[in-house]
């Protein structure tokens, strides 16, 4: 198997401008199968605003995305979700108005739907067992207790679960996470990325991890992409990364220096 | 009750209702059908609004303009084709209406799409009046013959239990789950993987091919057709009241608001007509400072809970007026200085 047919998303030079600004700039990167990568930068190095025009949200100025080679630039977001590629989004955007299970069925309904067994009836081909229904998906995450209560009426850190599970019930290949653990206590970080770690390893995802927060995500991914003013300036493995002079100057070092401790 | 059952009710009550409905002509008074008439005129045209509208939090404005498009059709087509034929075709041309503006102008929200959907309605209105000055040279159009009274009424209560039934219906699949979506949050329903461009025009399209149908058969109520009776915007803006105030996100509420409404409106401008406009007026203010769910979040908790409230805001002024409280008052400020 040749390099390219681990390849699950390859963006190459994408540029999102917004009038005379340029929020990212010629970026590229691939994604294979199975990776777990980490994107970082400080504020306003465009993550966010790369992560929306990977998923479709915003469109490309300039630049080339494709999925196993199928070329999206230019698509509607539903057609990127129905390639598999799902996201969660900063502020958990839930349908506050429904109940938990309402929301998880959502994406089932929709871009996670798959031929039946037989024609109308039967289980769906082709999903994992966790991800077969509502009931397995909030076991996942954790929210079967809930799955009643309406997802306006649950906690900040839950609506954050049910981001995870709503993406999860698209049967995603490759799951977009948003600074899943911003403003959590230390423990529930470390909970959020134990899950990401075994999401990735029970249902074969690909997982890409935004986070503000530098040490948490050097811990746990295997591979960190370092954005700094919409443009890439370092793309490998944690401890790699965390000497490059580029990343120290951005961060203006004290932080990298506190994250190569914890590392080594 | 779970869904399935909540579905049999719906249905079983909307049969009872059609059943109710058809049967009224018989025993009724002429005035009572036509009144019956403008009542199902509005279940069809807010329940189908309400579908739409109502869970895609899109407001239209535009209602009026496929009621007229409908009925135009019928003052023009109405000699040349059969009754049904006329209908399906002031239907067919709404829904066409409708799909051409849902694409150009679906992608706005809020206010910018109400108001962009009110400016179109008086663009076809004008265009149409323009038109007939113009090039036909007439300013309106006689109905020579039209069909009886019940042809007209079933034709109506038709396209009524059609709107309630598919509203019914439809909000149980996956295009109804895709509007609840989309009035949730558009752009979080699409990264989930709804269409909502092709969502958008076909609910559109549904509330206008409901509308122009009802147009086509109203139109033979008046004689005389000319454009601005036809696109009168008053039903557009009476449609979205109706459905606002029974609840637009909910399956009986447009319904009985539209009942509620037509009878109301009929007694008070027969009993009161000098203050038929003003009395509507409040009654519309107080739905919606009381009843912001519309008239379908009425329970009989919300009377209770009316009638509590009512009687303890009584107990305060009694207690107030008597001048049990100023005694309390002077009483406690008394005991606190002797505590010092």
């Amino acid at each position: 198997m040749s390099a390219s047919e681990h390849l699950l998303l390859r963006a190459q030079n994408v540029t999102v401008r917004f009038g005379g600004l340029t929020a990212v700039d010629a970026v590229s990167a691939d994604i294979r199968h199975g990776e777990l990568v980490g994107i970082m930068g400080p504020n306003g190095a465009g993550k966010t605003t790369f992560f929306n025009a990977i998923s479709g949200v915003t469109s490309l100025s300039a630049g080339e995305l494709a999925i196993e080679g199928r070329a999206l630039a230019g698509a509607a977001p539903h057609r990127f979700a129905a390639l598999g590629l799902a996201r969660t989004f900063q502020t958990p955007r839930v349908f506050a108005d429904l109940p938990v299970r309402e929301n998880i069925r959502f994406g089932l309904k929709f871009a996670g739907r798959r031929p039946r067994k037989y024609w109308l009836w039967g289980e769906e081909r082709g999903v994992p067992w966790a991800l077969r229904n509502e009931d397995g998906i909030l076991q996942l995450i954790g929210l079967a207790q809930l799955a009643d209560v309406p997802a306006a009426a649950i906690t900040p850190s839950q609506q954050r679960l049910l981001e995870i599970g709503m993406a999860l019930a698209t049967r995603p290949r490759l799951l977009l996470l948003d600074e899943v653990a911003a403003g959590l206590t230390e423990i529930e970080v470390e909970e959020m990325a134990r899950l990401i770690r075994r999401l990735r390893d029970e249902l074969d995802l690909s997982v890409v991890w935004i986070e503000h927060a530098v040490k948490v995500l050097l811990r746990h991914v295997e591979r960190v992409i370092v954005l700094h003013q919409g443009r890439k300036i370092a793309d490998g493995k944690p401890s790699e990364v965390v000497r490059n002079p580029d990343v120290i100057e951005a961060y203006l070092g004290d932080e990298m220096v506190d994250a190569h401790e914890g590392l080594t | 009750m779970n869904s399935r059952n909540l579905l049999w009710r719906d249905l079983l009550v909307l049969f009872g209702l059609s059943g109710w409905a058809l049967a009224l002509p018989a025993h009724a008074s002429e005035f009572a059908v036509s009144m019956a008439l403008t009542c199902l005129m509005y279940v069809a045209l807010s329940s189908s609004w309400g579908f739409f509208c109502g869970t895609s939090r899109y407001l239209s404005l535009a209602t009026s303009a496929f009621f007229g498009i409908g009925a135009y059709t019928t003052a023009v087509m109405l000699g040349e084709l059969s009754w049904f034929g006329v209908i399906a075709l002031g239907a067919g041309l709404a829904t066409l209406v409708a799909v051409v503006m849902g694409l150009a102008v679906l992608h706005l929200r809020g206010t910018y799409f109400a108001v962009l959907t009110f400016g179109m309605a008086e663009l076809i209105r004008h265009a149409i009046s323009y038109f007939e000055k113009s090039v036909s040279g007439t300013v309106g159009r006689v109905l020579a013959t039209v069909p009886e009274m019940g042809t007209i009424y079933h034709t109506v209560l038709l396209l009524a239990v059609l709107a309630v039934a598919l509203s019914i219906g439809l909000r149980r699949t996956r295009f109804g789950l895709a509007l609840l979506g989309i009035g949730g949050d558009e752009q979080r329903a699409q990264t989930l993987g709804v269409n909502t461009r092709l969502v958008k025009v076909a609910g559109f399209a549904f509330t206008a091919a409901i509308a122009g149908g009802v147009g086509a058969a109203m139109a033979v109520r008046w004689t005389y057709i000319d454009p601005h009776t036809a696109f009168n915007p008053f039903i557009g803006f009476q449609t979205v009241l109706i459905a606002l105030i029974g609840g637009a996100m909910t399956v009986w509420g447009p319904l009985i608001a539209a009942i509620v409404f037509s009878v109301l409106a009929e007694t008070l401008r027969l009993q009161a007509p000098q203050i038929y406009m003003m009395t509507l007026g409040i009654l519309l203010i107080l739905c919606v400072l009381y009843l912001p769910g519309g008239l379908a979040s009425l329970r009989w908790q919300t009377f209770k809970a009316w009638w509590q409230d009512s009687r303890s805001w009584w107990k305060a002024r009694r207690y107030e007026w008597s001048g049990d409280k100023a005694r309390d008052k002077r009483k406690a400020r008394e005991n606190r200085i002797v505590g010092l």
